[in-house]
């Protein structure tokens, strides 16, 4: 009685007082670290005659995950700084005539002297604005128009900095030309703000500079080696090196601190790329990464500690119902439902309401996703899950898009013939539906052998036997290519994941990316990832990791790890991850064998649940979304754009910050006062962290006695 | 006068000092025959002139020039054209029968001898020994011979996309037909390590008569230090150490005062050394060049001189040095402007055909 009362008054609370409890729960941020509180469309920046260039080779070029992070963090930028804010990259067509609408800046600006002033020394400029949310700014430079001059920025490069590149590199050589010719535009752009500012009365212009990764970094290289006083910030999102060592199976982390880096480099023939990376690293002003775990290579492998982290967010949107998520969960479940019945026909003996979708997705990198340790936590889980929830099952799908031959002929044949069934069911349905009005249209009501006849039996009956296979439901939905070598097919041959009758962990591995012509799914990714119940990212080496990320903002519980961005930054922002739907898995502090137990004790605990805990739970994941949102990641950008300024210009003050009378800059924990428990009511309740705010800590308790987190 | 020639190519400056160096070793070793280069246009005019010292003949082979119906079907196709040059030996008919030599090979010892043989004669390759290597070969030149293998090459194309692979195509049956066409070995010695036979080297290298530094790594890309004459050989070239100091010493008695500012490439960065002298800003304008010229072909000794350390105390460097105080003195700004001189003329770029 007690019990429903509360729940009565959790779900009473949620509707009503929802928006209320947000910006409490939340105030400290609002009133500490929000980017939010920076909106002016650069109304400020400009009275302080103060410009923002971010620079990267994905700039509108869809080459990456970079493209990713510059993109949806496009509309926080332009919202903080609006027109004084410039993206610039290389111009490339196929991409540019999609994603640009070129413009020519208004007269009298000194971005349009700078690039005029480019154009007349034969430099090809698009500018104009990108057409993604917020709309920046956006200056390309056609890289071809510059080639002419790649011998004397080499030689000026190597005559400055000692640092060579090969002729048959040709991803350095563009990186060179870029790097060198939007060196030339800074330079020349700081000239014209100059004037411009001297013949307008404003104050000295202060510019600062954004670089990501090696390729743009070659650009804030010239610029310090040219001594052009910009303020310059470089972030890397993953280190050159720490990608090819991982990509070749070496005990990573163990022996971050021994790699000889130059001889490591220089064996993968990197070596020019390493030293540029490196050198713009040191020449930074401000030097950051994406994640503390990327922060930790960096400063082994680059030899500088990160000045500040600068995780990256996502541009969330917010449903303006506040369960929308939950439906949308419940809708997209069912389009999976209806894969796995086509999937496991002739072997659908489980309870579709008692079957939770797991799945893994990323590029196929099968040691630093972690697949590895998934298949084998995914065995186990398999005979814990025989012993003690004989009725659930695990659907596993892996989703690692690799090379294959089209789809294998089982799945499809699977889909047909349950379509099959229920065309000819939905025909009999009608017909029964037909007798049934007729009969009692006459005033009779029908016996059973009336409404089905014969026929109908006997057409059910025939769908029925097509329904009967004797094969096992297959393990991948494809025929991959050179399948005896594919190491995730290796993985569930080893640990005997056959789909059996008795197995209670079921395998698809879909080696392909999601789309919603997809024949078997017709679902996108979203859609997938909101209608299954866990993701599962026990990676090895992932810098940030988006994939969590997405499933956080779309309320679905995520096991990560201690070695991916995302895990790290839970980990320090939320002092009891678990209760957020949170699962991080240690694998760096403690052996192999450990972590696969930890992994498969996580899995085993969600199976655990029952339906309401798992609502509640993606209510508390969901809430996280605001902790990932650019709105609230934006600010470290900001943090570390004010300090490169400090820097290069010692009188700056970021007024801004002292308009709102904001003293604690260096704000870098939202959450460090936990709103979830924090470790120490694992053994007492203790009253609410809110104190005065009685509903709320009700509220929260109720959650957490419900996820059975004491 | 004999009316046998041994015939080479050049395609730039940096090449001919090869070329040079490469006469040089044929008249010590004493023959008797005709020398005749072949150059493209990439050959400075003031190189040309000291090719014409020590060739006999020095013919310009430019297909973009010539009209006949062969020519202008490789226009269709400009990626054989580099492929090509090498063929244009065949046009030299003045003589009766040629030996081709790349400008990468050193004669050690009098080869007049190859003229007795028939074309088409030539050495294994040291990778795959049913293949010729092409960079030293003896051929008889005709315009039919020429027009059939052009004509061959456009059917065919060439397997490696080189002259090597395409000659051998032509010449298919040069590793079974007659043994006589199959030289010895000691007429066309690889220095590269990884393809040596290490004991072999050492127990025949007396009677090499033909060396020939395929690969990247070729002796004018060496280190030599100019004080004291001598050239600092890499460790995978090492077995070699003399005879690379050979090719040095012939560079050094008879090219390099040949050689003079206005030539591209290397070759104008080496005009400007002075031998036996105290390290000067030539000097060391030189060795700037030679490890960027390193750096680009891919060979960057980063365990040494090259570590990040050493980049970084140079950009420490340029980092003091504010342009401010910049005043276009001294011999930094020296080694800027000859390696701005050097760049014009594309003077590195490895030719496809070199083997």
């Amino acid at each position: 009685m007690f019990r429903r009362q509360l729940s009565f008054r959790l779900e009473d609370s949620d509707h009503d007082a929802y928006g209320l409890r947000m910006n409490r729960r939340y105030s400290r941020v609002e009133s500490g670290g929000d980017l939010k509180d920076y909106f002016d469309r650069g109304d400020i920046a400009s009275r302080e005659n103060r410009w923002t260039f971010e620079i990267a080779w994905e700039v509108a070029n869809k080459v990456g995950g970079i493209y990713t992070v510059i993109r949806s963090k496009a509309y926080v930028s332009t919202e903080e700084m609006g027109e004084q804010l410039c993206l610039m990259g290389p111009y490339k067509e196929h991409c540019a005539r999609t994603e640009m609408e070129e413009i020519e800046f208004p007269r009298g600006n000194p971005l349009l002297d700078a690039v005029n002033s480019l154009r007349s020394r034969g430099y090809k400029i698009h500018t104009g604005r990108w057409l993604v949310d917020g709309n920046p700014q956006l200056i390309l430079f056609d890289i071809g128009s510059g080639a002419w001059k790649l011998d004397q920025f080499k030689s000026e490069l190597w005559d400055k900095c000692h640092i060579g590149v090969p002729h048959l590199d040709v991803e350095s050589n563009d990186a060179i030309i870029l790097g060198f010719m939007i060196a030339e535009y800074l330079e020349e752009f700081r000239r014209c703000a100059s004037e411009y500012s001297q013949a307008n009365d404003l104050q000295v212009p202060r510019i600062v500079a954004h670089f990501h990764e090696w390729q743009a970094g070659v650009g804030l290289i010239a610029l310090r080696t040219r001594h052009v006083e910009i303020a310059t910030v470089f972030t890397t999102h993953a280190t050159l090196l720490g990608r090819y060592l991982c990509a070749g199976n070496t005990d990573f982390y163990n022996n971050l601190d021994k790699f000889a880096v130059d001889e490591e480099a220089g064996k993968r023939q990197i070596y020019h790329r390493y030293c540029l990376e490196r050198a713009a690293t040191h020449l930074s002003h401000v030097f950051t990464t994406v994640s503390e775990i990327t922060g930790y290579e960096a400063e082994h492998l680059l030899k500088r500690k990160p000045d500040i982290i600068t995780p990256n967010g996502l541009n969330v949107k917010k449903f303006s119902a506040i369960h929308e998520f939950q439906n949308l969960h419940a809708m997209a479940k069912e389009k999976i439902n209806e894969f796995v019945r086509g999937h496991f026909y002739g072997h659908m003996d489980f309870d579709l309401d008692k079957t939770l979708y797991f799945f893994i997705a990323g590029r196929y990198e099968f040691g630093n996703k972690g697949a590895d340790i998934f298949i084998e936590s995914l065995a186990r889980l398999n005979a814990m899950l025989k012993q003690e929830k004989p009725d659930t099952t695990v659907v596993a799908f892996l989703i690692f898009p690799t090379k294959t031959n089209n789809f294998n002929v089982d799945s499809l044949r699977g889909h047909a013939v349950v379509k099959q069934l229920r065309d000819t069911i939905n025909g009999v349905q009608q017909g029964i539906g037909k007798r049934l009005f007729d009969s009692c249209l006459k005033g009779h009501i029908p016996g059973p052998d009336e409404l089905l006849t014969k026929d109908d039996l006997v057409k059910i009956k025939r769908c029925m036997y097509a329904l009967q296979r004797d094969s096992m439901p297959p393990v991948t939905t494809h025929n991959i290519v050179d399948d005896w070598n594919d190491p995730v097919l290796g993985a569930i041959r080893r640990c005997q994941l056959f789909n059996t009758v008795h197995d209670r962990v079921k395998m698809v591995f879909h080696p392909e990316f999601l789309t919603s012509t997809n024949p078997l799914f017709g679902i996108d990714y979203e859609e997938f990832v909101r209608g299954c119940h866990l993701g599962v990212f026990p990676s090895y080496y992932e810098p940030w990791g988006y994939t969590p990320a997405e499933c956080t903002v779309m309320g679905i519980p995520s096991i990560t790890t201690n070695l991916s961005g995302f895990g790290c930054f839970m980990e320090e922002h939320i002092s009891d991850p678990k209760s957020y739907g949170i699962y991080i898995v240690d694998r760096r502090y403690i052996g192999l064998e450990n972590s696969i137990q930890q992994l498969a004790s996580y899995m085993m605990d969600f199976s655990r649940l029952n339906r309401r805990q798992r609502i509640i739970q993606r209510n508390r994941t969901e809430r996280l979304s605001d902790l990932l949102d650019w709105r609230t990641l934006g600010i470290y950008y900001r943090q570390s754009r004010v300090k490169a300024l400090q820097a290069v210009y010692p009188d700056y003050v970021d007024e801004s910050s002292l308009y709102s009378s904001r003293s604690n800059l260096n704000f870098s924990r939202p959450f460090s006062e936990p709103p979830s428990p924090s470790s120490s009511r694992h053994t007492t309740p203790a009253p609410s962290v809110h104190g005065s705010d009685e509903e709320d800590s009700v509220d929260e308790e109720t959650e957490l006695k419900e996820l059975g987190i004491k | 006068m004999s009316k046998f020639a041994w015939v080479t190519l050049t395609t730039n400056d940096t090449y001919s000092l090869g070329a040079l160096v490469l006469a040089h070793s044929l008249r010590r070793a004493g023959t008797v025959h005709q020398l005749a280069v072949l150059v493209t246009p990439g050959v400075s005019e003031s190189m040309r002139e000291k090719l014409k010292d020590v060739y006999n003949v020095v013919q310009e082979v430019n297909i973009m020039d010539s009209q006949d119906a062969a020519n202008l079907a490789l226009l269709s196709r400009p990626e054989l054209g580099i492929t090509f040059t090498k063929l244009h030996c065949w046009r030299l008919v003045q003589f009766e029968k040629c030996v081709f030599l790349d400008s990468d090979t050193l004669v050690l010892q009098n080869c007049d001898e190859l003229f007795e043989r028939e074309e088409f004669s030539a050495a294994p390759d040291v990778s795959w020994p049913d293949c010729f290597n092409s960079g030293v070969f003896v051929f008889q030149p005709s315009q039919t011979t020429y027009d059939k293998i052009v004509e061959f090459a456009l059917k065919n194309g060439s397997f490696d996309g080189g002259d090597q692979g395409l000659l051998n195509q032509y010449f298919a049956d040069w590793a079974t037909s007659d043994i006589k066409k199959r030289l010895p070995f000691l007429y066309n010695v690889t220095a590269y390590a990884s393809y040596c036979y290490l004991p072999a080297f050492k127990q025949f290298r007396d009677k090499i008569k033909i060396l020939h530094f395929a690969g990247k790594m070729k002796p004018w890309l060496m280190h030599y230090n100019s004080q004291s004459k001598v050239a600092s050989v890499p460790s995978d070239y090492s077995h070699a150490n003399d005879l690379i100091q050979m090719w040095w010493n012939i560079f050094f008695d008879h090219v390099h005062a040949q050689l003079n500012t206005n030539m591209a490439g290397l070759a104008g960065a080496l005009s400007q050394l002075r031998l036996g002298e105290p390290r000067t800003p030539e000097q060391e304008a030189y060795e700037h060049l030679m490890r960027r010229q390193c750096w680009e072909s891919g060979q960057v000794d980063y365990m040494g001189r090259d570590s990040f350390d050493n980049i970084w105390k140079r950009i420490t460097q340029t980092l003091e040095n504010k342009p401010a105080d910049d005043d276009k003195t001294g011999g930094s700004s020296a080694a800027t402007s000859t390696i701005h001189n050097v760049n014009n003329a594309h003077g590195f770029s490895t030719p496809a055909h070199m083997h």
